[in-house]
This record gives structure tokens, sequence and C-alpha cells, in this order.
């Protein structure tokens, strides 16, 4: 249960743009890299290959091992372990996730990555945890870089990037096969496996199938009766091919499938019920060249969601090229360039034509390492962007016409970090970025009537909105405290401007102006956080570690005047105070985990049915969890798991469902 | 032949400066660094060590814990004990980890860069003088350093991922 908060260091910061998180990402022999530095290494956070110590983000690398001892089935149980890390378990399945801030309903701060491949909605830039193609059982490492991003890996990662990279089949064959079963007519059956042929050509397979009874709804949520009656499914399948063309050029191949029904948060606060299906499919070249690491990539994303207010269809389609070079033995490079393709059925009433966007984007990063103590990384991106719609939308109802939607959007990010080790001790990094929060298919496109108190509204995209634009600042440091015992701690902060994508329950527009009063998506004000994070690890000699953690987060909205153009409060839904603590004990045969978490109060929204709208208390939630492993051989072991062993049948932690406990028992085997 | 060894001989006969000895933990991290040198294939990997008569007990117990071969992480190391002023006989070693007065001797790593063997040492100012390829600490924490003149000297080249997470110079 190794802990990595990465700072530090000298080298490379920022890296190329891309939907690629690094040519490195998942070519990276990772065993090999840690056995030979002492420490785990990534592509993360700047698309080079780095050790953590020398990353010059702050960044947690959660390994395979790690995620092994979490009493936790899924990504966002286990993130909520971390510092700085915001959940909100609005369902069994939808936890969303986002970093230094509130965790609202489809959270469209946070990019996440599946080896690379942007999984993360293009309706919303949400991110559909359920959804996404991968057992825990064949993860790597997840990469938690904290702060924006977007000159690294582009919109969307303005409060951080999760990337999560899975066992590299080139590298040996491996299977393992689990089985769960608990309370709340919880299975789980995961099996993932790899294989080589020869030298040339490896595979990977994955499978997984889940169903269980969702949480029970919110009593003061009439939105969310019945909720306990729901099953949450989820189906998975993912087929990846590797294959050595020479042995300095690879390709690598991806199919992924996945089926979800689950319950959640919409962004607006609405309880709901939705059905995903997803497929991907991804293809990179990469090649070490006399020029650098070249790679060439893409990847496309096809999506449906059965929301509760209509079907969405979208397709995203992403080509790269990037090289990775240094110069001389003290300056490293990364050039970039993408191309994006997105499309979105009219949605969610038909008939107002399809839409979508063109996206052209160029990125540098520079890195300079000055001396053994001083390094220097610099990174910008531009992004060109073109909006498109094929019909007009019914002029009797909408504000808009087709020709509205040719809009065009231009924006600069960047990164800058400078990292020094000083005499004293330790690292420190002084960084500091430009985010942008760029408007999704939601905010631009979407069109649906509504009926209230017998007269016809309607809620629409706004072409006309802008994006959001986030800076972060930051000062960390990291030292170790004694052979054993290691401190990560970061000052940040970090404001919003021209918060998008949200409207409340009283209309933006209203006739003669228009023909019909209009919701419309907009920009909604500023908001801004303040606050601190601190880490302590401990691995001391024998068979007990532990880790602690406390986060601090204040925040300062100027927003739009909440139940009336929006439904969000920063200042409410940010609980000030996250605290984690863990203690494991490894035996020859046994191992245990014991994690305590502590979620200040908070006040969220809620909205029953649409145009309801309040705000109900949530107080402080402390939650236990335990896990014990026994080891009946080298392939075989049996698990216990208790999730917020003292929630009972329902403690609430959001205004939309009970969090419940959970308990299974897991046998799994692995050869 | 002649013209390499005398200067080798002559290092040798100068006085000897204290090293830090080579230890097992160090030659697990040359051993795992050399799984990412390119252009050899397989996983066997025969490491030269030359020393001169103040090294030798460290030569011999540097050879005594790769008897029998010491697997470190993708390769498998098999000694080769090769005394100082036979520092031309290099010829098919892999790597050459030089101990005592070898290191830092400018004979040594030209006899070696002849032959195309990546010469490693743990005193880091041997490759910062350009006398050795590969520097490499493996206490308090992993340090690798690598003189990329006398890696291009040595006709050695290491895997772009590798070579983006050492120091070079």
């Amino acid at each position: 249960m190794k802990k990595q908060i990465l700072s530090t260091t000298a080298a490379v910061l920022a890296a190329g743009l891309t939907c690629q998180s690094g040519a490195f990402a998942q070519t990276l022999d990772y065993t090999a890299m840690s056995e030979l530095f002492g420490e785990p290494v990534t592509a993360g956070a700047t698309g080079a290959p780095q050790r953590a110590s020398d990353v010059p983000a702050t960044m947690v690398i959660i390994t395979g091992e790690d995620i092994r001892r979490f009493p936790e089935r899924d990504i966002p149980g286990i993130l909520r372990h971390y510092a700085g890390m915001d959940v909100t378990r609005y369902g069994f399945g939808d936890g969303q996730v986002n970093i230094r801030g509130a965790a609202t309903g489809y959270t469209p701060r946070l990019l996440v990555l599946v080896n690379g491949r942007e999984v993360y909605l293009d309706s919303y830039g949400y991110t559909a945890w359920a959804t996404l193609p991968v057992q825990l059982d064949e993860i790597q490492q997840i990469e938690v870089v904290k702060g924006a991003q977007s000159a690294l890996y582009g919109f969307n990662a303005v409060s951080g990037v999760v990337n999560i990279i899975t066992r590299n089949p080139e590298l040996g064959n491996y299977a393992t096969a689990r089985v769960d079963g608990g309370t709340d007519s919880y299975t789980d059956l995961s099996l993932v496996a790899a294989y080589g042929f020869g030298d040339r050509a490896s595979v990977r397979f994955s499978l997984g199938s889940t169903r269980a009874d969702e949480f029970g709804g919110y009593p003061g949520n009439t939105g969310a009766a019945g909720f306990g009656d729901v099953e949450f499914s989820r189906d998975t399948l993912a087929l990846e091919g590797r294959f050595a063309l020479t042995n300095k050029v690879s390709l690598t191949t991806e199919f992924t499938h996945s089926e979800v029904n689950q319950v959640e948060s919409t962004s607006i606060a609405l309880a709901a019920e939705s059905e995903y299906e997803i497929t991907s499919y991804r293809a990179g070249i990469e090649a070490d060249t006399d020029l650098g690491f070249l790679t060439v990539s893409g990847f496309r994303n096809e999506v449906e969601v059965l929301y509760s207010f209509g079907l969405n269809e979208t397709s995203l389609t992403a080509f790269a090229i990037e090289d990775l070079f240094k110069v001389g033995t003290r300056n490293t490079i990364r050039l970039s360039a993408e191309y994006r393709d997105g499309e979105s059925n009219s949605f969610p009433a038909p008939g107002n034509g399809d839409f979508g966007y063109e996206t052209l984007a160029a990125s540098a990063m520079w890195n300079r390492r000055f001396s053994d103590t001083i390094e220097l990384t610099l990174a910008g991106r531009y992004d060109h962007v073109d909006w498109s719609r094929d019909g007009d939308p019914d002029p009797a109802l909408y504000p808009f016409s087709r020709e509205d939607y040719d809009v065009t959007i231009e924006e600069f990010s960047y990164n800058a970090a400078l990292v020094w080790r000083p005499e004293f001790g330790g690292t420190m990094r002084f960084s500091t970025g430009r985010g942008v929060l760029a408007p999704t298919m939601f905010d631009i496109g979407f069109g649906l009537p509504v009926t209230v108190g017998g007269n016809t509204l309607v809620i629409s995209g706004d072409p006309n909105i802008e994006p959001a634009i986030v800076t972060n600042y930051e000062i960390a440091y990291d030292r170790s405290l004694s052979p054993t015992v290691d401190l990560r701690a970061a000052l940040f902060y970090h404001e919003t401007e021209k918060d998008r994508g949200a409207f409340g329950p009283v209309p933006d527009l209203f006739p003669p102006a228009v023909n019909a009063p209009a919701f419309l998506f907009g920009n909604r004000g500023d908001t801004a956080t303040t606050g601190a994070e601190v880490t302590l690890n401990g691995n001391p000699e024998g068979p007990w570690n532990w880790s602690v953690n406390y986060t601090l987060q204040s925040v300062e909205d100027d927003l739009s005047p909440f139940g009336v153009n929006t439904v969000r409060d920063y200042e409410g839904a940010t609980p000030s105070h996250l605290a984690n603590a863990r203690v494991g004990w490894t035996g020859e045969r046994f191992r245990a985990d014991v994690l305590v978490n502590y979620v200040s109060s908070t006040d969220v929204p809620m909205q029953p049915a649409f145009g309801s709208v309040s705000r109900v208390s949530v107080d402080d939630v402390i939650s236990a969890s335990f896990r014990g492993e026994y080891v009946i051989n080298d392939n075989l072991s049996v698990a216990l798991n208790a999730q917020n062993a003292n929630f009972g049948d329902g403690e609430q932690t959001n205004a939309n469902t009970l969090t419940e406990s959970r308990f299974w028992l897991s046998l799994r085997a692995g050869f | 032949m002649r013209f390499l060894i005398l200067p080798v001989i002559a290092g040798a006969l100068i006085s000897t400066p204290a090293f830090a000895e080579t230890s097992q933990r160090d030659l697990e991290v040359i051993g795992r660094a050399l799984g990412f040198m390119e252009g050899v294939s397989g996983s066997d990997r025969t490491v030269a060590i030359v020393y001169d008569a103040g090294s030798e007990a460290e030569a011999q117990a540097l050879a005594g814990a790769m008897s029998g071969g010491l697997s470190a992480g993708r390769v498998t190391l098999n000694a080769r004990l090769v005394p100082m002023a036979d520092a031309g006989s290099l010829s098919g070693a892999h790597a050459a980890v030089l101990l005592g007065s070898a290191s830092g001797n400018a004979g040594v790593f030209s006899a070696a860069s002849s032959a195309g063997v990546m010469t490693v040492s743990t005193d880091m100012g041997c490759v910062e003088s350009g006398q050795c390829v590969m520097g490499v600490q493996s206490a308090p924490s992993v340090r690798i350093v690598v003189n990329r003149g006398a890696a291009d000297a040595s006709s050695v080249s290491f895997a772009a991922a590798f070579a983006m997470m050492i120091e070079e110079i």
C-alpha cells in the first residue's frame, strides 16, 4: 500500500498535449523501471518517462498492489482515500470525483484517461466511472495529476487528470479470475488475461460483470423514491493487441465495450436512472527514431446514453501526432498536434439538427535542467474549435437558428513549473497553469421543451457560451522525515472564471425577446478555492505500514444567485475538511487493512422535480472500512471486505441517495 | 595492443586513492541498467570486473555475488575477473565494472571503448571526467549518470525511455 505523492525534483513538467497522455504511457516497463530506481515511475505528468521523485507536478501514483488492498470495488472508492480528492457517492455505481473542490453531479472538471484514451463523456464532460472498461485486477497503476493541466492534456483537465494504465501484455503472461459475492445482491465477476505469441505479438483480454441493488433514495428527495429497487448492472469487455513491427516500431490496437445501468445525479442535481452503452477503438504506432520518440495515434468513442430526458448519441474521433526528444543533455522537448471531431444527434428533442465540433490543436513543451538543484518546465497549447449544426431548431420554441451555431472558440493554455532542491533538504515546487473548461455538447446544442404549469418552456444550449478559465497556483514541499516516514505538503489556490454549463429554475430569456421562455446553459460567474493538503506515509520495518492525510478547502463563490439562474453552490457543496487514515498489516499469509475517512459537513443542492430547488444539509460523515485477505497458496486467496461498515442501512452523504454499508467475500485466483 | 596496455600499467603504478566499494546493491542497479542497453539480445550479460591490486578483494567479492549468475531484472549477470593490466582483453564482455584505480584510468577506458564495452563505476568522478560511460550510486537513492560522449566513443546506446530517466552529461 505504498502511496506516493509525486512532486519534486527536476525534470520535465509539461509535455505536449493531445489525447494521448504521452508516448510512453503504457509502453513503459513500469515494473522493471520501478525496480531499477526503487520508486514508482510515470509518464503521466509530462508525457516523458520520469521517476516519481522527479515529477514536477503534485501527483499520486496508486500501484496495482495498492489497489488490491482496498476494501473498494471501483476507482472512485479508491481515490477517496487520498489527499485532495473529493468523491461523492450518488449511487452504487455513480461515484463522482473532483480534485480540490466539490464533486457535483456530472463533475466536468476532471480529465480521465484509460491507456491515454479519453473516457470522459463528450456530452457534458463528465466521467461515468462504472462504464470504464477496466477491471481493478488488470490495472498497472492509477496516476492522479493535480491542478490545471490543459497545456499538457487539453480541454477539461482543469482540476486534474486521472490516468489509468493497464498491465502491458508484452511484458509477461498473466491471468486472474475473481468472484465476489456480498450483501444487497452484490455479485462481481472479473476475468483478465494476457498472453504473448512469441516476441512479436501479445494480447490482453478483460471481462467484467457486476450486479447489485442500488442505494435507497434519500427520504427527503421525492425524486429519488424507489431507487432501492433499481438493479445496478455493469458489463465490460476489452481486447488489446500489441505487435512489435520492428525492434523500434510497435503497433497497439484496442477494442472495448461497456453497458451500464445506474442511478446518478445530473448536473442540475436531479436524481435519475440512466443506461450507457459505449464502444471504443484505439490504435497507435510508436517509433523510436533518430528524430525522437514518435507517436501517431487515434481513437474513436461511440456513446449512447439513455438519460431520463432523452437518448444522446455522440461520437468522438481523435488523431494525434507527437515527438518527444532531447536537445543536448539538459533539454527535453515535446511537440504535438491533434485533430478531433465530435458529433451529437439532435438532443434530447429530435428534429433540431445534429451538431458537433472540430478541433485543431498544437502544443509544445520545453524542459530545462539548469543544474542538479533547479529545473524549469514550460508548456503551451493552442486550440481552435469550430462548432456547427446541420439543422434549424424549431423557431417557435428555440431562441437560436442554425447559423447561430457557427461559432469558433480559440484558447491558449499554459503550464509552468520551477522545481528546486534546497540545501536544507527536500524538494520545493512552484507551479502555475491556465486550464480551459470548454463548452460541451449540452452547453452548445441541448434542446428540450418542458411544460411547467401548463406553459411550454425550453431548455436550450447556448452557442454564445464561453469557455470557463481555470487558473491554478501551487507551492509544494516534499521530504523524507526519516528513512521510513515521508512528508508531502502543498498550498494551492485556483480560480474559475465564467463557470459554465448551468441553469436554474428561472428562465434566462422571456417573450417577446423569444417565442418561448428559455433556460440556457450559460456562464454563471466565478469561484475560487484556497487550500492546503498534507500527507504522511510510514513504512517502518516489520509488518505494519500506515498513512494519514488531511485537506483544507476554503471556497469563495461569486456566482449567479442560487435557485434563480443556477443550482450551483460550490461554497456549500465543498467540504472544508477531508481527512483519511489507513493502517495495514502484512503477514506471511494474512493481510489486513483498516481505513477511516472523514468528510466535514456540506450544504448541497437538491431538485426533486424540475424547478423545485433547495439546499440540504449533510452532517459530518465518518466512515470505517476493513479488509482481511488470507493467501491460501501462490495462486489462490480469499478476502472479506467491509465498505463503510458503520453506515448500516444508509448514511446521508448527498441529497439523492443514502450510502449503505456493503460487505462482500472475494475469491481470487491468479496465475 | 601494446599502446593500450602501457598506459594501463602506468595508471596502476600511481598511488590509489580511497574509493567507495561497489556493493551488491550497486551491482544489481548496474545489472538492471544493462537491461536497457540497445543492441544486445538474450538475457545473459557478461560483466568484466576490472581491478587493481588494492581492489582485488572487492573484485573477488563481486565475482562471488555473481557466481552461478546474478539475476537483475531482465538480465542475468556472469562475472569475468580482469586484472587492470589485462584491460586489453575485455572484448566479449557487455560491461566492465571498474574498481580502484581502474576507475578513471584513461587506458582502461580506451581499451574498453575500442572493444565496445560499456564501462561503469560507482565513482562519479569517473563518469564526470569521461573515463566511464556510466556512474551508478545506489544509496541513499538510485542515481545513474551517463556521459554521452563516452557512450558514443564506446558505441553504446540505451533505450529512449531509460535515457530520459537518468542524468546525461
